[in-house]
């Protein structure tokens, strides 16, 4: 591992935090930065986008990027990075799955920027910004559907070690697969027969740290989710959101919530439709622009055209 | 699909004549409980009961098989309606697969309906083994009421 690999980052869309939690790898970073020749990275170097577009083609090893397609000059980012990559992984959950951007779906464009540029409640004659600014994309898709993917690193951010563990396999040239488990493979609380009669939300009741909190009716989604976190929220009582997406064998994260809830749920239908009244908002926290709803929406919108 | 008498074609051509190609005709996908509802379609069959052949059947052993992912599925490549048929609340021979699905049901429908999608697009019904009767209204009904919504959004130019 003598030779050093050009490595870029590019971010879309995105809170940037994975950029943190990479960053967190803390004294760890002493052993790989060495290894890498880092060509471009705005959140930390002033590169600008055309130093990365001056590169020739395919000639960055490793290409990471971060964030989803909301904007025309995402897309842009996107092709130009896949263009320079020999290995593009699409890392964390935005760009793997849409991110929590991705429930914008539900509406069309037009309401969105009506809704964040017109009516916010504090501001008076609003404006939709239209100079010099690269313009929104129609809905938003999961960078895998648009350019080909080499690696999927989910998460929300894949904590330091998931891209670290990435990042060492790659520039050591060994394969990287994405674990069958799940959140609840990895929790320590313990579990008994599940017959929810009531769901409560996280400020009811008192949650007991030491038994699983979907026994005790906390709408824990560790059991749909990729085990790549170690269980971090659940093992300190906080419910599991999934935003680390489905395992990989998992076509629609919602949808598989849903057909478990059903198994373990002892409630009438009229009790369960009140006890989630935002079924896509609970059930596809970062990844509805990849459920087949979201699909629909798509083709509908295309054939609207 | 099914065996049609002289007497259905005799109908039938009356209809063609006017709209012919232009009326939308729903394919609508069903998943059949092996133990109830597949026997009582097959019922329907054997007794020549007349429904309309918009229907593909699958069979699936419990109703509680099916993932709502399935269903999605279906919609996602092009299905107008999706119907669920499965035993009666009790008779499952499973002791509660239908009851699991009844559940995942109520859930789906509001997802839907969150989605923009109609809600009457996916139906479930219970239909025993002797009820080929029950299977063939909950069929003709169905068909009806995909043919007022319309056809799916999803699906492509065929």
């Amino acid at each position: 591992m003598a030779k050093t690999k050009r490595i870029a980052l590019a971010q879309l869309t995105s809170c940037w935090g994975c950029d943190q939690a990479l960053i967190d790898i803390h004294l760890k970073l002493l052993d790989i930065l060495p290894l890498l020749d880092i060509v471009y990275w705005p959140a930390v170097v002033d590169y600008k986008l055309h130093d990365l577009e001056a590169l020739p083609n395919k000639s960055v090893h490793i290409g990471l990027v971060e964030g989803s397609c909301r904007t025309n000059e995402d897309l842009h980012l996107l092709k130009v990075m896949r263009e320079k990559s020999k290995i593009l992984v699409a890392w964390g959950s935005c760009s793997a799955y849409g991110g929590v951007q991705g429930l914008a779906n539900q509406w069309d464009l037009k309401e969105l920027l009506d809704r964040k540029f017109m009516k916010v409640e504090t501001i008076t004659d609003g404006r939709i910004p239209e100079e010099n600014v690269p313009g929104f994309l129609e809905r938003i898709v999961p960078n895998p559907d648009i350019v080909p993917i080499d690696l999927v690193l989910p998460g929300c951010p894949p904590t330091s070690e998931n891209t670290l563990e990435a990042l060492v396999a790659l520039l050591e040239n060994k394969p990287y697969d994405l674990p069958d488990k799940t959140v609840c493979d990895q929790c320590p609380m313990e579990r008994k027969e599940k017959r929810i009669k009531r769901f409560r939300r996280t400020h009811e009741g008192k949650i007991d740290p030491t038994k699983c909190l979907l026994d005790q009716g906390y709408l824990c989604l560790g059991f749909a989710t990729i085990g790549l976190c170690g269980a971090q929220c659940p093992s300190k009582a906080t419910p599991c959101k999934g935003c680390f997406g489905p395992p990989p064998s998992v076509k629609d994260h919602g949808a598989k919530i849903i057909s478990a809830i059903g198994a373990i749920a002892d409630m009438t239908p009229e009790e369960l439709k009140a006890a989630f009244p935002d079924p896509i908002g609970s059930f596809y926290f970062t990844d509805y622009a990849s459920s087949y709803l979201s699909k629909i929406g798509n083709q509908k919108k295309r054939r609207e055209k | 699909m099914s065996s049609v008498t002289p007497k259905s074609t005799g109908v039938q051509k009356s209809k063609k004549q006017p709209t012919k190609k232009k009326q939308f005709e729903p394919r609508i996908l069903a998943f059949c409980c092996n133990w109830c509802s597949y026997a009582g379609a097959d019922l329907a069959g054997t007794s020549r009961m007349q429904m309309p052949p918009n229907v593909r059947i699958i069979r699936v052993n419990c109703t509680g098989r099916i993932d709502v992912s399935f269903i999605l599925d279906a919609l996602y490549q092009g299905a107008d309606g999706v119907l669920i048929s499965g035993c009666h609340p009790g008779d499952c021979h499973y002791t509660s697969g239908n009851l699991k699905m009844k559940a995942r049901f109520a859930l789906l429908q509001s997802l839907l309906e969150q989605a923009g999608i109609e809600p009457e697009r996916v139906h479930l019904q219970w239909a025993s083994a002797a009820e080929g009767d029950v299977f063939r209204d909950g069929v003709t009904k169905m068909v009806e009421r995909i043919k007022m919504i319309g056809p799916n959004p999803a699906r492509g130019e065929k």
